[in-house]
């Protein structure tokens, strides 16, 4: 049921993506987010799609697990194609029939704003494919740390991520165990109604739910006897550093914004007939 | 209070909230010496563990002082200077990591008392190197062994640089081989660092280790010495629940027939002893009857039969891991069987596929044929029978050859779940047979938990996280006996218990297998467990069986399981010693018959 011992979808290679600072590709991703949402026309998620195809060579994460990540969002993007298709006004129209009137301009529409949503998740899933969890973990912490001026439990909360983490595998485990036991014993999760299901899930819930709170009594005593009394005086070892790499991500990212904006405003004299061709209304 | 003492306990009391006034800790006075290597020993609940919480101030005394270093530990502002002198490594290893790298995991200590970055640094490279563990700076702790896993939280300890080390009952969950790991990097930190070492432990073997022991019973010390001195006491020690070291009972009973042996401690020193006796009665060279294989009575109707086992762990991913390679296995109905191996050789994968927890894969629903290339040979696929069950087949009915084949899980307590001990003993039953009447299904509960020796109509109604350790288990393995399978397997049945609670389960599992069901395996990593019970034992290394013998047979090849990772039972060890000195002992290797052929032996003498 659990098989997988990877959670996550971490690809670990020595990639130059991999070995970029995660504060620098959490802020770029950001940057990236960005992009998409100003750029207004064709030209400019052209440029953004560059970056992405860029990003994906350099990480060497094989396309089809970049692509994969599509999967999840696969019926929110038809359904909301679908909508846009069916309602966006226009004046060049295509097809009617009974109600249903598509335009030019709906198609073009629909066609840009599916392709932005794709580039924003396949970029969100280069993210945590090339970072595995701790470091982000730790890239969070960091661009979090200004927010202890307001108070903002910073470092608790970067333990809690941290601990959640930890003994992700160690329940994933144990929950393996348990069903493996109550199996044994003729217990049956596979047939049988939703409520039949709901009820056998009883004896895994329990014993599972009583070894964590266990867990926790005991690493709160673990914790204890380490000296551990909040985020007071504490130090921090791991100390994460910019390198060339990330300056090189900065520079394009930074270049990519700029360029989104350019294009922006200047994009009609490429090509005047093809960008009034396309154009977004 | 002298420089000297790093501990001192002045009639410290202690009882938890809840116990109606029953101390856990009564009345102890104990001072430890910087530089002392201590162990504490008793029974499961005898107020040990206690003991290690109250010293650094995780628990608070309700009478009585406690002193460390000169700070008293009831004053509040102390607790953090006292915390940072006295490391306690605590039992399960999982549950002492905050972090899920190594050396993160190392830095939490120093980080929480304000060390600069690049001593912390240090201090890692150090406490690594300490523990052996500085190859693993960058892994992950999930991915170690649990030897490693302890040595990494002894490390964590270790980088804040604490003067006094408890370990609390930290080697109870391991494998032999981690506990000699663990036992060996305590002795060294002793040794060569200076660091006081309080050890707490139900292990006689480790206990005799330290300078000094002291035992506890019912939150007293009711005995202390160095270890010599604590186990000539023998009988006292039977009454605070715990048993004397396997070479002690030899020597007990060798005594008793008359040889004059002194009390050491290890076996190269005993077989020298016994040497030294026989030649004193003028016997040099002596060969024992051999032993005589103990044979079962086989109806061959509940065989279990393995070809060819293989088994691959998260096929298709980058962490594919072979767990069994090509297993071969028969096992008689009737046998008392051992499998053995350490943690990671492939035993638990193996029982495991003997009641089609995992299946093998031409029983999946989704399995098809291969084709079969020409010119090629046609791959070997695995075949298991258990009885008249093939688990090759899909139509197989899985669900009686479950009711028939029992599996009872390493710290089967862990998987009780119902409100009361009847509903979770009832539960498998239920499941197996849901057209049982209620008187039915009452008179089956009710036998199974007689037979593991509890009173039904005093736990029945109970909640059963409300029982102690060692009745949580027996209730578990009620509710797996209750459907009378034929086959009973248990992995690691006595782990984490103390001597007594395992002495008390292996005789229960003694009793099942004369009345309850044919055939018992046990997975087991103790040799001397497998050797004192089984008929005939495996042993798995590496995903392949190795050997499958009699005991006596099987530790007869002491340096080939020795060259496994692998311990070999305290008799065969003495009884390679006694051969180098001519005198061949074929035992079969418990300690009872071993000391019966010594005797054998030393009354065969010229002198006698």
């Amino acid at each position: 049921m659990l098989n997988d011992v990877t959670f996550g979808q971490y690809y670990p290679t020595k990639s130059f993506v991999h070995k970029a600072d995660p504060r620098i590709k959490l802020l770029a991703l950001i940057a990236y987010i960005v992009a998409l949402f100003l750029a207004n026309n064709f030209y400019s998620l052209l440029l953004g799609f560059v970056v992405l195809v860029a990003a994906v060579i350099a990480s060497r994460v094989p396309l089809g697990s970049v692509l994969r990540s599509v999967k999840a969002i696969i019926f929110l993007l038809i359904f909301t194609a679908v909508l846009n298709l069916f309602f966006h006004g226009g004046e060049h129209l295509l097809v009617e029939w009974w109600i249903i009137k598509i335009y030019r301009e709906g198609v073009i529409f629909t066609v840009f704003f599916i392709l932005r949503l794709f580039f924003l998740v396949m970029g969100s899933a280069l993210l945590t494919l090339t970072t595995s969890p701790v470091e982000l973990t730790d890239g969070i912490e960091s661009l979090l740390t200004p927010l202890k001026w307001i108070r903002f439990p910073v470092h608790e909360l970067a333990l809690i991520m941290s601990i959640a983490l930890r003994f992700i595998p160690t329940l994933i485990d144990e929950t393996n165990r348990i069903i493996s036991a109550q199996k044994a014993r003729g217990a049956d999760f596979e047939s049988g109604n939703i409520f039949k299901r709901i009820k056998a899930i009883v004896p895994i819930l329990i014993p599972l739910l009583i070894s964590a709170f266990r867990r926790a009594e005991e690493l709160g005593d673990a914790m204890d006897a380490r000296c551990y009394s909040g985020s007071k005086n504490r130090t921090k070892y791991k100390k994460l550093k910019f390198g060339w790499r990330d300056l090189i991500i900065f520079i394009l990212y930074a270049g990519l914004i700029t360029g989104v904006v350019l294009l922006n405003f200047y994009a009609y004299r490429i090509f005047p007939e093809i960008y009034e061709f396309i154009r977004l209304s | 209070m002298t420089e000297q003492e790093a501990i001192v306990f002045e009639n410290v009391k202690f009882s938890y909230p809840g116990s109606d006034g029953v101390f856990a800790v009564n009345g102890v006075s104990l001072t430890v010496k910087k530089g002392e290597f201590l162990s504490v020993i008793g029974h499961n609940g005898s107020g040990k563990s206690t003991l290690a919480r109250l010293t650094n101030g995780l628990l608070e005394a309700d009478a009585g002082k406690i002193t460390v270093l000169g700070l008293d530990v009831a004053e509040g502002k102390n607790s953090l200077e006292i915390r940072k002198h006295v490391g306690i490594v605590f039992q399960n290893p999982d549950n002492q990591m905050v972090a899920s790298i190594v050396e993160d995991d190392v830095a939490f200590g120093p980080e929480n008392i304000g060390i600069e970055r690049e001593e912390i640094g240090r201090r890692i490279e150090w406490a690594l190197k300490a523990v052996g563990m500085e190859e693993y700076r960058r892994s992950t702790p999930t991915r170690l062994s649990g030897g490693q896993k302890q040595r990494i939280a002894v490390a964590g300890v270790l980088a804040v640089k604490p003067e006094i080390l408890i370990l609390d009952e930290s080697t109870a969950m391991l494998d032999p081989k981690g506990r000699r790991e663990v036992i060996e990097v305590v002795r060294r930190l002793n040794k060569e660092e200076g660091i006081t070492v309080i050890l707490i432990t139900h292990f006689m073997e480790e206990a005799l280790l330290a300078d000094r022991a002291i035992v506890m019973n019912r939150g007293e010390i009711v005995l202390q010495g160095t270890p010599e001195e604590i186990f000539e006491s023998g009988d006292r020690l039977e009454m605070y629940n715990l048993c004397l070291p396997r070479i002690t009972e030899i020597i007990n009973t060798l005594n008793g027939a008359g040889m004059k042996l002194d009390n050491v401690l290890r076996p190269e020193e005993l077989a020298e002893g016994i040497i030294k006796n026989l030649s004193a009665r003028g016997i040099s060279n002596a060969k024992s009857s051999p032993a005589s294989p103990a044979e079962i009575n086989s109806s061959h109707e509940w065989d279990i039969d393995v070809k060819n086992l293989t088994f691959t762990y998260s096929k298709k991913s980058p962490f594919a891991t072979k767990a069994l390679k090509g297993i071969n296995l028969h096992i008689d109905d009737g046998e008392f069987f051992g499998i053995i191996g350490h943690t990671g050789s492939g035993k638990s994968t193996l029982v495991q596929h003997l009641n089609a927890l995992i299946k093998l894969p031409q029983a999946e629903k989704k399995y098809r044929r291969k084709k079969v290339k020409k010119g090629r040979p046609a791959p070997v696929l695995p075949e298991i029978t258990v009885g008249q069950f093939n688990l090759a087949d899909k139509k197989t009915d899985f669900k009686a050859l479950r009711a028939n084949v029992g599996m009872v899980f390493q710290y089967p307590e862990y998987q009780l779940f119902a409100e009361s001990v009847f509903a979770d003993v009832a539960f498998g039953l239920k499941n197996f047979n849901k057209k049982l009447s209620a008187e039915e299904v009452e008179k089956a509960v009710r036998e199974s938990i007689e037979i593991v020796g509890l009173d039904y109509n005093e736990v029945k109604d109970k909640s059963p996280f409300d029982l102690s350790g060692g009745q949580k288990r027996r209730v578990a393995i009620a509710g797996v006996i209750v459907t009378k399978p034929r086959i009973l397997i248990l992995d690691e049945p006595a782990a984490g218990l103390d001597p007594l609670g395992k002495k008390e389960i292996m005789e229960l599992l003694h009793k099942l297998h004369r009345e309850w069901c044919n055939t018992v395996i046990i997975v087991s990593h103790d040799m001397d467990e497998v050797a004192e019970n089984c008929t005939k034992a495996a042993v798995i290394a590496g995903g392949e069986v190795v050997f499958a013998e009699s005991p006596s047979k099987l530790f007869a090849r002491g340096n080939e399981i020795l060259s496994l990772g692998l311990d070999v039972p305290l008799t065969s060890k003495i009884c390679a010693e006694l051969e180098k000195s001519g005198v061949e002992v074929e035992c079969d290797c418990t300690a009872e018959d071993f000391s019966r052929k010594i005797i054998e032996i030393y009354g065969g003498g010229e002198n006698a």
